[in-house]
């Protein structure tokens, strides 16, 4: 499976010859300074899920609230989130052609959107709902664990398959 | 006897090539490192972000520590443990590579700081964080380690894809 089964060729040709693509692909260090910010970004965002869905599971830091974690790491998770989509944009438009026929990067994009829909609607639903332990809990913080694990996991596995 | 020596002759050992030249090994392990330095490093970095005083400031510095440590300690066994393995999987990638090199020193670094924590810091949080800015040792401790372990991971992505 690629993402060349549901789009184009010249959808990705157009992304590798917009300017960004161009001047990465033309740099030695760039390409490692924007991929360096990308998983930097990477590790708050992972770490904002972690503290938040370890509490979720009744884990971690119990003395405070899921709502009241999840309000104060929110700022985080979102500036990582759009700093994670900012540099991989970039990073994709440097070598699009190539992800577009990459299992892992198709596999990626499919959790990226699982995930982020999972955090806008069950994950801020049962947050929301307030309820100490109730039985759902458990399951939506694992799954959201797992989407963006998934995320990390695929990406790690781009440069090699 | 030189490290490189012994570097050479774990590289040779039957386990190492076992890890490196199977399908299955080398992937399962690293997926299991990152899993542990996430988890390692996801509550590490808001022990730290309080320390400085750039999070969680409405909740008391000791009672962050407290909670979070524990699982901080299990993901960083889990991570050394998988790390050990890769490490062994490669043993003369890593003996030449500089970022294993700087990787492993920023880990000691690391090691000393925690130590140093539980030394001078960590005796004092409750009476420190009565102050509405923590002193700079604990503040000190915080931007050390933050610093450190975005060294690392940097560090091991380098070593990664040599």
């Amino acid at each position: 499976m690629n993402l060349l089964d549901i789009l184009p060729t010249s959808f990705f040709r157009w992304w590798e010859n917009m300017p960004v693509g161009h001047y990465i692909r033309g740099t030695t260090w760039v390409f490692a300074i924007v991929e360096t910010v990308h998983i930097m970004a990477l590790a708050v965002l992972l770490g904002t899920r972690v503290v938040v869905d370890l509490r979720l599971m009744g884990l971690g830091m119990k003395r405070q609230s899921t709502a009241e974690l999840s309000e104060i790491l929110g700022p985080w998770f979102w500036t990582s989130l759009v700093t994670m989509i900012v540099t991989g944009v970039c990073l994709f438009a440097s070598e699009a052609v190539r992800l577009s026929h990459s299992e892992p990067f198709a596999f990626k994009m499919i959790f990226l959107l699982l995930a982020i829909a999972v955090h806008v609607t069950i994950h801020r639903k049962v947050i929301a709902n307030g309820v100490e332990g109730a039985p759902l809990d458990k399951v939506v913080a694992s799954l959201s664990l797992l989407c963006w694990f998934a995320i990390a996991l695929a990406g790690r596995a781009i440069p090699f398959l | 006897m030189h490290l490189i020596n012994l570097f050479q002759w774990l590289n040779d050992s039957s386990f190492s090539v076992w890890l490196r030249e199977g399908d299955w090994p080398f992937p399962i392990v690293e997926t299991v490192h990152i899993l542990g330095l996430s988890l390692s490093v996801g509550t590490i970095m808001w022990i730290d972000l309080r320390l400085l005083g750039l999070v969680t400031k409405r909740y008391r510095a000791s009672e962050v520590v407290g909670q979070l440590e524990p699982w901080a300690i299990r993901g960083f066994g889990v991570m050394f443990i998988s790390g050990l393995f890769l490490f062994l999987a490669e043993p003369m990638k890593c003996y030449s590579a500089l970022s294993f090199r700087l990787k492993a020193i920023m880990l000691v670094l690391s090691g000393l700081n925690v130590l140093y924590f539980h030394a001078k810091v960590n005796p004092h949080l409750v009476e420190w964080e009565k102050a509405a800015v923590l002193p700079w040792r604990p503040r000190m401790v915080g931007l050390v380690s933050l610093v450190l372990w975005f060294g690392i991971i940097i560090a091991g992505r380098w070593t990664a894809y040599l």
